[in-house]
């Protein structure tokens, strides 16, 4: 079995946020990167199920700048085989197209049996890429994804859809699924993890290797905190005056 | 008394062979002790040995931990010594010699028979207290107790027996008394070969033991993690992290199975599964003896490990000196070797190896406000990253009135803005790779200092008792609450007691038991109000907050180890609690508020920065 894991760097959920000058971006300096939180339960999944069936490769691969080699390092150390970075530098793409596609030029001579991925990204959010990789691969592919399954040549998932309903669906190997957070219980790498990791390798590919005929359809024009404003208006009266003036106050906004 | 040949030949036999199982079995186990890792220690050697007569010959730890009890056991202990003689002298009896002359003898048991009653009176009440009213940290009941129990009863009923029948040797003794010399010696025997093999081994490891305690709690080898290291290297190290020290193997076959250390142990008291005589001792006793060896760390239940909160409260309450907690070699065990760890730590980990401190920040503004630390500076104002990161808002107040004091008496300090977490969060959690990466950054610009004070009794054991095991370090560490008594009592600030309703001290575990600090701050608070009462457990005696050993950042459990502390400070009546610890202060913040009832006022917590600042003249 040879799966692959998609992972993205992001900012730590409850790092403080500034902007960088012109506003395109976020500062990097002063927050803590980490792995995207459902990319490291995608990441636990493939180690078990690679455990699970006692043979196989883990793959990692990533798309970012230089401190970007620090997470594959991190999952590589947690147990993943070899990584694989498309190195890029700022602006970063932001376009799930354009992203899945760079990952299914990187990684299509691979033939991997199953990509996982975490199933949207704490920072942008899209929860494209994984599909989008899947089906640019000719796979199957499922979002949502809380129990895997694998048995032969197929693999059943357990889907979480709305308002508690959960959905089981079998399809067939080649597949592409994404990864919803709480799955598992993430490892933590172990020294004997940190030290192997360091033998293990990363290829690095350039962005500009891959993206000749891929085009980016979306970028980030500007970025801006949501704007939080505070109007208090008291409404005093009678009951009937009060629902007037407040049917009022509510037409006029809406 | 006449002893016929054969008599004399079957006494020989039994003799020998008693001593032979008896010293076999202690033997087998030195053997064990002496693979564990370490030393054991023969330093400050009359120090040890004034231990030894305090808490062995004066049974103090016994008999303060539990008074009528540990009374009980100091009547049968200091019987054991009187009878020592008497027992040496029944022996040669039996060879028709004796060890002392008629009037010598006939003195003697002026003091032995008095003795006899009181060990009757003490082995009485003890197992009356273990099979009858049976407290639950006791345990299962013991057989080998109750065995030892009849044993020592006949002892002392045939010496008395024998005293009164048959005071001198060579007297014509009656088939009674040949029976009652017979039994009184076959008792000894089979007393002597029940030791090794159960819990009574701590009649003869027990004064060895406190002998070589530690005189600092915990002491935990440090693991010195080297990324550089070679594989074999590497392996050797993971190898270590199983093994025991040479103190802690001998701790395991001192035990006398009391329960003491579960009574204390704040996380049982909470409701927690961490029961410390079982999990840190009992548990590695058979695979100790299995194994013939110290590898046996992983053995222990690591839920249990999870729940310490390293407060040594079971340390302090061991009778026998036993270093009880192990929590973070059972975690280093998890972290390094096995990389489970719980979520809520990984991101802590992250976090120190990301931004170098608990919170994952880059930015202090509490840091920025402060005088920058130069080495011209009186003192290097370690924050320490609770607040420094004003984990609890409330408790800048604390370290600003600290600051206030100082400036008053003229003193002066700075911060350090490469002060990175000390590394006690990572250390008790187990991840001894961030925390040696911390200690490498600290230790950087803490070579250049000379001294150091902090409002953290966790900081403050780190820089100064750990970061010792790791290099040397030529500066000082003094607790605000140390510089604070200095000042005053150097009459550089003068305080005033003002009205306050009833204050009482909640003695942090790290500052009373690790540093061993409890004279200074109720010094401080005594000088300040009128009105200071203890609460019932204080002193090195205190209850654990809960937030020790990096529960800080556990997220909500079940048990109640957080609230236990915070109720009885409810339950005490005061007004104000003064602490000196940011952690117990945090922990209170959140815990006393939603404890104390609608109609008790609310209670104020203080730091003792706050408390003394405020009554400034």
């Amino acid at each position: 079995m040879k799966i692959c894991v998609l992972i993205k760097q992001v900012p730590s959920s409850d790092a403080l946020i500034k902007l960088n000058n012109d506003s395109t971006w976020i500062k990097e300096d002063t927050v803590v990167f980490a792995i995207n939180e459902s990319d490291s339960f995608a990441l636990e999944e493939a180690l078990q199920i690679k455990e699970q069936t006692g043979e196989g490769e883990v793959v990692v691969v990533s798309l970012g700048p230089d401190r970007v080699q620090r997470a594959i390092r991190e999952a590589l150390a947690k147990g993943a085989d070899r990584g694989i970075r498309i190195k890029e530098s700022f602006p970063y793409s932001s376009d799930p197209f354009e992203i899945a596609s760079l990952f299914a030029a990187a990684i299509k001579d691979d033939k991997f049996d199953l990509i996982l991925s975490g199933l949207q990204s704490d920072d942008l959010g899209s929860g494209q890429t994984g599909v989008i990789l899947g089906e640019l691969l000719g796979m199957s592919t499922a979002t949502l994804v809380v129990e895997t399954k694998l048995s032969g040549e197929s693999i059943r998932v357990k889907r979480e859809l709305e308002s508690g309903w959960f959905q089981w669906v079998t399809m067939p190997l080649p597949a592409s699924i994404t990864i919803q957070s709480g799955i598992n219980s993430p490892r933590y790498a172990s020294l004997k993890g940190i030290m192997s990791a360091k033998k293990k390798e990363i290829r690095l590919i350039e962005k500009k290797e891959l993206s000749g005929s891929i085009p980016s359809l979306q970028s980030i024009e500007h970025v801006y905190f949501p704007q939080k404003t505070k109007r208090t208006e008291m409404i005093e009266g009678s009951v009937d005056q009060v629902v007037e003036k407040l049917t009022e106050i509510i037409q006029r906004n809406y | 008394m006449n002893f016929s040949i054969i008599e004399q030949i079957i006494l020989t036999v039994l003799i020998l062979s008693t001593f032979s199982i008896f010293f076999y079995e202690i033997w087998r186990r030195l053997r064990i002790i002496n693979k564990g890792r370490g030393k054991l220690p023969f330093d400050y050697f009359s120090k040890r040995m004034l231990r030894v007569f305090k808490e062995v010959i004066l049974q103090k730890r016994v008999i303060q931990g539990r008074f009528w009890p540990g009374l009980m056991h100091g009547l049968v202990f200091w019987g054991f010594i009187v009878f020592s003689i008497v027992t040496l002298d029944h022996f040669a009896t039996g060879f028709e010699r004796s060890l002392f002359s008629k009037s010598a003898r006939h003195l003697y048991t002026f003091i032995a028979t008095p003795f006899a009653w009181l060990v009757i009176i003490g082995i009485v009440a003890l197992a009356y207290r273990r099979f009858i009213s049976r407290p639950e940290s006791l345990g299962k009941l013991s057989l080998s107790s109750g065995l030892v129990a009849i044993f020592i009863f006949i002892l002392m009923a045939t010496y008395l027996y024998g005293e009164t029948t048959l005071p001198y040797l060579r007297q014509a003794g009656t088939l009674a008394s040949k029976i009652n010399w017979w039994l009184h010696s076959l008792v000894i025997l089979a007393f002597l070969s029940l030791i090794p093999k159960s819990k009574h081994l701590h009649l003869v490891f027990a004064p060895f033991n406190i002998f070589f305690r530690p005189f600092d709690t915990p002491e935990h080898i440090p693991t010195k993690i080297d990324l550089e290291a070679s594989e074999e290297e590497m392996d050797q190290l993971l190898q270590n992290l199983t093994r025991l020290s040479k103190n802690q193997a001998f701790d395991i076959f001192s035990c006398v199975e009391c329960g003491r250390c579960t009574e204390v142990c704040p996380a049982h008291r909470g409701g927690g599964i961490l029961d410390p005589k079982n999990h840190f001792i009992l548990d590695l006793r058979d695979p100790l003896l299995n194994s013939k060896d110290v590898s046996v760390l992983g053995q222990i239940n690591v839920e249990a490990g999870w729940e310490c909160t390293s407060c040594q409260a079971c340390t302090y309450a061991c009778p026998v000196g036993n270093q009880v907690e192990k929590s973070d070699e059972i975690r280093a065990l998890q972290v390094l070797v096995e990389g489970k760890v719980p979520q809520e730590y990984q991101k802590l980990f992250m976090n120190l190896q990301e931004s170098g401190n608990t919170e994952g920040a880059f930015h202090s503004s509490l840091a920025e406000k402060l005088p920058e630390y130069t080495p011209d500076k009186d003192y290097l104002l370690w924050l320490g990253c609770f607040a420094r990161f004003e984990i609890d808002p409330s408790f800048t107040k604390a370290v600003t009135d600290f600051t206030k004091i100082l400036d008053k008496a003229g003193v002066t300090y700075g911060v350090e803005k490469d002060e990175w977490c000390c590394g006690d969060p990572a250390n008790k959690l187990g991840d001894r790779m961030t925390y040696q990466f911390l200690i490498d950054h600290n230790l950087e610009f803490l070579s250049k200092t000379k001294k150091i004070t902090t409002l953290c009794p966790h900081c403050m054991v780190n820089l100064d008792k750990e970061y010792r095991k790791f290099s040397d370090i030529s500066y000082v560490v003094e607790h605000h609450t140390q510089v604070i008594a200095t000042l005053i009592k150097e009459n550089r600030i003068q305080v005033k007691p003002n009205h306050a309703g009833p204050v009482t001290f909640h003695d942090p575990c790290y500052l009373s038991r690790i540093i061993g600090e409890v004279d200074v701050p109720r010094e401080l608070i005594k000088a300040t109000t009128k009105n200071f009462f203890e609460l019932e457990e204080h002193g090195s005696n205190t209850l654990c907050c809960g937030a020790g050993g990096g529960l800080w950042w556990k997220k909500e459990g079940t048990g109640r180890t957080h609230l236990i502390r915070a109720q009885q400070i409810v339950d005490s009546g005061c007004e104000t609690v003064v602490t000196a610890c940011n952690f117990c202060f945090g922990m209170f913040n959140q815990g006393l508020g939603p404890l104390t009832p609608e109609d008790q006022k609310p209670i104020e917590i203080k730091d003792i920065a706050e408390f003394v600042q405020e009554r400034l003249t």
